[in-house]
């Protein structure tokens, strides 16, 4: 692991590294090209990794708000037979769901009837019913599972898995977040904070807007195609000239570099985003043409699209899950937004054969109370939550974790956000207790001092 | 809380001499011992716990009875007879997640059965055959030598160095410079061209570019006498108010300057730019440096004679309030101590380039700094309100007053005006909001009978609103007076009082005074008045231990900490102690920052780490000379920055030398000038000059000023979208648009605008597809670019393809400072050639490639 490069040197040091090597000129990605493997001065090339990596990119689906979990994963019989009796928390009273659960595949997961798509898939899923984390706090408890850690800005979880391995295809961002959030810690969710900015998340789209018509910032041009390339060709004459001029000088070879590959980014990120490609069936599986589905299917088949052309980490955004009141009506009104999507993702990356290298996870921020808030309505809950992962390198048609009877605290395999970030990225090859950047006088890693991987969710 | 966070190995001796002389186990005791214990401590902790442990954890050995009463890093294992008071009964009980052992990974928690077994052991005195000796722990980073880092050192008064070249230097800078690289055998190239470094000097101080008619005077003026000229420009240039706009913004990095809290809620800060203000005219009169460290720290603490220097002073110490902040954080004890963590991390790297705040949970493992040095300087600044003006409610758990300074100061003041019917208007639906809410809140008290049909009958959410619409109109309305006029605040700190019941300070307005206050709904943090700071155990807020004296750190032996009063916070001894001409970082840290920020690099790269896991300095005589000439010459910045820019040494050209760069591939001894990339603030600004567009006025406040309180973003009660932050736009320099935590400016964030989070005496430099993107594509770019199109056509009017070479060498000297040659010229040609469109368009193009090349953003 290059760790040089998060000591503020930057990547043109590194370069001038590869430079002096090469002894003088010589264009880097060439250079990458031929060094593929060694050293490659290139910050973002693909990096080995500490142990065999089990998913080779991830997708992660945040439900912003906080889904309730005894109302979708962790069944609670108990919790049902006791609705109406008072809760542990003085003044509450228990609230059983309004919703059915049954057995689901082979595997019998208990999937709630919100999601009758999805459970059709429940052999893949390995349901995780032992989440924790701290703060019962939208904000803290989302930008913690996005960095470790609320108190401190700190590199978020993508930027790290992209600092770790580098990405598949150079022409396009290594990490895109998919409508993020402006509150709840904004841009620190996908921030490189003292990493390198090259590792930080590219946005697409903003949270409670259409995802349809959105792209990166600055992507199209303004001017035609033939235009711009004249107007590139004299940058880069330039650019060249002065190279000649001075005759070794990395970063003007970085800037010629950087102008060809935006430009290729620029014809190949839409084309890659552009679902039009895409068959009716492939649009009506992910729920594309269904109002109600419409928005998050395109996320998802977006999210497809990218780490199928190369992208290393897709975050996707859904909000809002915050059902203080509502409950029932709200609760059914979000799932049913995204379980033919959902279904749609996995069956699709399954065909493509893509799911047993692609990780993909489901979760919010943290649960709801098991007991009611208002008349119809749930409030926050960390010490237990639900989430559930799916292919690269899980058991699939597993459980792990177990909350007591009503759902307010995990009570075995408990799983707080460090060890689920250990988890993850170790089923990336990552080792978290090596992945590393030295700041400010020390080392940093995004489980801070903690984190054990969860081997039961291991396949 | 123990005692002793570490058990030195000096007590170890005394503790095992009392433990061999404890009471003889029975026989029914060494066996239970030796069925229940011993068998679990090998199996489960010996790995990591004993003299045969690759790496012993925690500096904990369970292998001999000694090793269990020692204890490890957290203080003994077992305090025998006494289970609840036993970290090993804490750990296997998992109680507390700190400790829990044996790992999940080894295993997880033992069984109930066995924990029971370990707790009746402890009862009984913990019995124990095994003698010997404890393993000595080695710790894994030795910091007894510490104090000898070449930083903890008095400066040294070097002599001058008298190089075999005596031709060569024409300052005392030059001789360190030569000296070092005859050293090793190096030499240093020719001198830069004229206008190339008439260039490097108007962006290194003023971070903006020569106009032609500037080149044209110094060219002029340099026939005869160059360096002549040069010192005439390098005068006029540090005379000018632009220098303090340039090298403000440096000091801004440093501070952390921002206009929001960040993190979670993300606040504006409606009154930061008086902080920026302040420090842009700080430079510009070259106020000592000692003297700014003592108004940023203590301001508030110093004697004035006149309402605008009190004004002055009091918001310097906005320094101290502008750091990012988590405003929804639950518990108020928590946050206090975390504000103060920011403070003194801040308050470290900024002034000393030491990373105090890792001493906060542990003594630091690399620097002579314990716990306990963190904890007396964490006092200092837990005596002190910090008064950073945000307001309450759901987006703000934690609200903040201002300082409301006299008007007597006539400072611009660029809130909204109120008029009074409005003013009476929002007093008036306050006041029955804040009615109803305590009706609410008395009916949901704990010993209302029919609370529980209260609750049902509206639900937290709904009271929350009432509280928030209280908030939001309180935290409006403290910011004026009752006819609407808006108050002249800022941001700073004030000492707390002496105690809690003596609070005078009613003058200075908390915001949503009395809602919520500690004592109505809301806990006090427990930090309401001067007082010493406990040490918190492993920095966790509910463990606190006994208080740690405020006081200063003994890093080096040089100064004498002056003793804190028990009637002030210590701001004052701590600024005081920091100017001391003896403390040896002060004055090497910021002119070694004076050196980075003129040379791309610092003689000690880690510009904002001085402390040992940071790098030496690769002229060590030549930092001392200049930071003891630094203070000899009344810590004044502008005369530091005239001496290097007059050196030899910083008119070098750039030339590449091969064996130079084999030898000195990072230029490290100075053989020529790095070339290096301007920063985002003068990338944006020379596009508006070349342009023609800049606006040179300092604008008064700044948009987040102009938009008051409330979150950037979100659904509720916000003051700005986050499209009205990130995409503001002016035509005025980049150090007036609005830095929001979270949602910089767009056009600065491309280019590697540093995250305020932390203290940057350096920024980072990349080179990302996304800069090509935007000075592509950018509605920013395109604008700048049709205006410099526009510019050459007017300065040289017809047609497209008319008056060609003229209007392209003015655009050339426009964005690069020089004519073009005969390949720029051709290939320009080609490209008007290509162009479809009006000659508008067609030039726009061409004035985008220019802005677009590497040469228009870099320096050499």
């Amino acid at each position: 692991m290059n760790t040089r490069l998060c000591n503020h040197i930057t990547p043109i040091h590194t370069r001038r590294d590869a430079l002096r090597l090469m002894g003088g000129g010589f264009g880097w990605l060439a250079f990458a090209g031929v060094a593929s493997g060694t050293s490659a001065p290139s910050p973002l090339a693909p990096k080995t990794t500490h142990l065999p990596a089990r998913a080779k990119r991830v997708i992660f689906l945040c439900m912003r708000g906080a889904p309730s979990h005894v109302d979708t994963l962790d069944y609670k019989p108990k919790l049902n037979a006791d609705t109406g009796k008072p809760a542990p928390k003085a003044g509450a009273k228990l609230l059983g769901s309004a919703f059915k659960f049954a057995q689901h595949g082979h595997s019998g997961q208990w999937i709630s009837e919100l999601f009758p798509q999805l459970a059709k898939r429940a052999d893949d899923l390995c349901v995780v019913r032992s989440m924790q984390t701290d703060l019962p706090a939208h904000p803290q408890a989302f930008i913690k599972l996005h960095t470790g850690t609320s108190q401190f800005v700190r590199p978020s979880l993508g930027a790290w898995a992209l600092y770790g391995l580098g990405t598949l295809n150079q022409n396009l961002p290594g990490f895109v977040s998919i409508t993020p959030p402006s509150g709840f810690g904004g841009a620190q969710n996908y921030g490189s904070s003292f990493l390198p900015a090259i590792y930080q998340g590219t946005r697409i789209g903003t949270d409670g807007r259409p995802i349809a018509g959105a792209e990166m910032a600055n992507l199209r041009p303004k001017i035609s195609a033939a235009d711009q390339r004249a107007e590139l060709d004299l940058a880069q004459t330039l650019n060249r000239h002065q190279l000649a001029r001075e005759r070794v000088s990395p970063e003007i070879e970085g800037v010629i570099e950087s102008f060809e590959l935006a430009f290729k980014m620029q014809t190949e990120m839409p084309a890659v985003m552009d679902l039009n490609r895409e068959s009716d069936a492939t649009k009506k599986l992910y729920g594309i043409g269904t109002p109600a589905t419409e928005d998050f299917g395109r996320k998802c088949l977006l999210a497809r699209q990218l780490v199928e052309a190369g992208v290393r980490f897709v975050e996707i955004t859904h909000g809002n899950w915050d059902h203080h009141f509502n409950l029932v009506a709200s609760l059914r009104e979000s799932s049913a937004a995204v379980d033919q999507p959902l279904y749609g993702l996995l069956t699709d990356l399954a065909a493509r054969g893509l799911l047993k290298d692609t990780l993909v996870i489901w979760t919010g921020e943290f649960g709801r109370t098991p007991h009611v808030e208002g008349a119809d309505g749930r409030d926050h809950n960390v010490g237990a939550f639900s989430l559930w992962m799916a292919g690269g390198g899980v058991k699939p048609g597993h459980s792990f974790g177990r909350s007591d009877d009503y759902g307010y605290e995990a009570v075995e395999d408990k799983l707080p956000i460090h060890d689920f970030h250990a988890t993850l990225l170790h089923l990336l090859g990552l080792d978290h207790e090596k992945l590393t950047c030295r700041h400010a006088g020390r080392d940093f890693r995004l489980t801070d001092t903690k984190g054990a991987v969860a081997k039961g969710i291991l396949a | 809380m123990k005692a002793a966070q570490t058990i030195l190995p000096l007590v170890a001796a005394a503790l095992s001499a009392s433990a061999a002389t404890a009471e003889i186990p029975t026989p029914q005791q060494l066996d239970f011992f030796e069925k229940k214990i011993r068998p679990v401590l090998v199996e489960h902790c010996y790995k990591c716990h004993s003299a045969t442990s690759e790496k012993i954890k925690g500096g904990l050995t369970l292998d001999t009875r000694e090793g269990l009463l020692r204890g490890g890093e957290t203080g003994p294992a077992i305090v025998p007879g006494d289970a609840g008071k036993s970290l090993l009964i804490e750990a296997i009980r998992y109680a507390n997640p700190d400790l829990a052992m044996p790992p999940k990974k080894e295993g997880g928690k033992l069984p109930e059965a066995v924990i029971r077994d370990f707790e009746a052991w402890v009862k009984m005195g913990a019995p124990d055959p095994r003698g010997g000796a404890a393993a000595t722990v080695v710790k894994k980073y030795d910091t007894s030598n510490a104090k000898s880092w070449w930083s903890y050192q008095p400066l040294r008064k070097a002599a001058v160095p008298q190089p075999k070249n005596s031709a060569w230097a024409k300052t005392d800078i030059d001789r360190f410079v030569l000296d070092g690289l005859e050293a090793k055998g190096l030499k240093p190239v020719a001198d830069a061209e004229l206008l190339t470094l008439v260039r490097r000097i108007y962006f290194d101080l003023t971070g903006l570019p020569p106009t032609p008619e500037e080149m044209d005077a110094v060219a002029k003026s340099a026939i005869g006498n160059r360096q002549l000229a040069i010192e005439q420009l390098v005068d006029r240039l540090l005379a000018s108010p632009r220098f303090g706009e340039h090298w403000g913004r440096h000091w801004l990095d440093v501070a952390r300057y921002a206009e929001s809290s960040g993190r979670d809620e993300n606040v504006t800060f409606p009154n930061a730019w008086r902080y920026r203000d302040y420090v842009v005219s700080a430079l510009n009169r070259d106020k000592p440096y000692d003297r700014f460290i003592l108004e940023q720290i203590a301001g508030d603490l110093l004697p004035t004679s006149n309402a605008a220097a009190r004004a002055e002073n009091l918001i310097a110490t906005g320094f101290l309030a502008v750091g990012a902040k988590s405003l929804n954080e639950t518990m108020p004890k928590q946050f206090a101590v975390d504000l103060a963590d920011e403070q003194v991390s801040a308050v470290g790297q900024a002034f000393l380039g030491q990373t105090i705040g890792c001493a906060r949970c542990h003594d630091h493992k690399f620097d002579p700094l314990s716990q306990r040095d963190y904890t007396a300087l964490a006092g200092i600044f837990l005596s002190t309100d910090t008064r950073y003006g945000t307001p309450g409610g759901v987006q703000g758990r934690n609200l903040g007053s201002l300082l409301e300074l006299t008007p007597d100061a006539a400072l611009p003041v660029v809130a909204r005006p109120m008029s009074a019917t409005e003013h009476q208007r929002k007093s008036e639906r306050r006041d029955s909001l804040r009615a109803e809410l305590r009706g609410i809140l008395a009916a949901r008290a704990p010993d209302n009978p029919n609370r529980d049909k209260a609750m049902s009958e509206m639900s937290a959410f709904d009271v929350v609103r009432v509280f928030t619409q209280v908030a939001t109109l309180d935290a409006e309305l403290v910011n004026y007076d009752e006819t609407g006029k808006p108050k002249t605040l800022a941001m700073g700190a004030r000492d707390r009082s002496l105690t809690s019941a003596a609070r005078t300070d009613g003058k200075a307005k908390g915001k949503g005074k009395g809602m919520p206050s500690p004592g109505r709904g809301r806990q006090s943090s427990g930090f309401e008045t001067i007082a010493d700071a406990p040490l918190f155990a492993r920095g966790d807020v509910n463990k606190p231990g006994d208080p740690v004296p405020r006081a200063l750190p003994a890093l080096f032996a040089s100064v004498r900490a002056p003793a804190i009063p028990k009637s002030a916070s210590g701001r004052l001894e701590l600024a005081q102690w920091m100017v001391s001409p003896q403390n040896p970082l002060t004055s090497r840290v910021i002119v070694n920052r004076t050196w980075h920020w003129l040379f791309g690099r610092g003689l000690v790269a880690s510009v904002d780490n001085f402390g040992t896991t940071g790098e030496r300095p690769s002229n060590a005589e030549l930092l001392d000379f200049l930071a003891a000439k630094f203070v000899a010459d009344g810590w004044s910045v502008k005369k530091l920055v005239r001496s290097i820019v007059l050196s030899r040494a910083y008119q070098l050209a750039s030339t590449h030398d091969d064996a130079s760069f084999a030898a000195d591939p990072d230029n490290v001894l100075l053989w020529r000038h790095s070339p290096h990339r301007l920063e985002a603030e003068s990338i944006r600004d020379a596009m508006l000059a070349a342009a023609g567009a800049l606006d040179l006025r300092p604008q008064a406040g700044s948009v987040i000023g102009r938009a008051g309180d409330g979150p950037i973003g979100g659904p509720r009660n916000r003051a700005m979208t986050e499209e009205q932050v990130a995409k503001a736009d002016h035509d005025a320099r980049s150090l007036y648009l609005p830095i929001a935590r979270n949602v910089p400016p767009e056009v600065l964030a491309v280019f590697d605008l540093p995250d305020a989070s932390d203290v940057h005496g350096a920024r980072e430099i990349t080179n990302v597809p996304a800069q090509a993107l935007f000075l592509l594509n950018s509605e920013f770019v395109a604008k700048q670019s049709r205006r410099l199109a526009e510019r050459v056509l007017k300065a040289h009017p017809g047609g497209a393809m008319e008056k060609f070479e003229e209007r392209f060498t003015l655009a050339c000297r426009l964005a690069f400072a020089r004519v073009p040659d005969k390949t720029e010229l051709d290939a320009a040609r080609s490209l008007l050639a290509k162009k479809s469109g009006d000659a508008t368009a067609a030039w726009t193009s061409l004035a985008r490639a220019l802005f677009a090349s590497a040469e228009f953003r870099h320096l050499n």
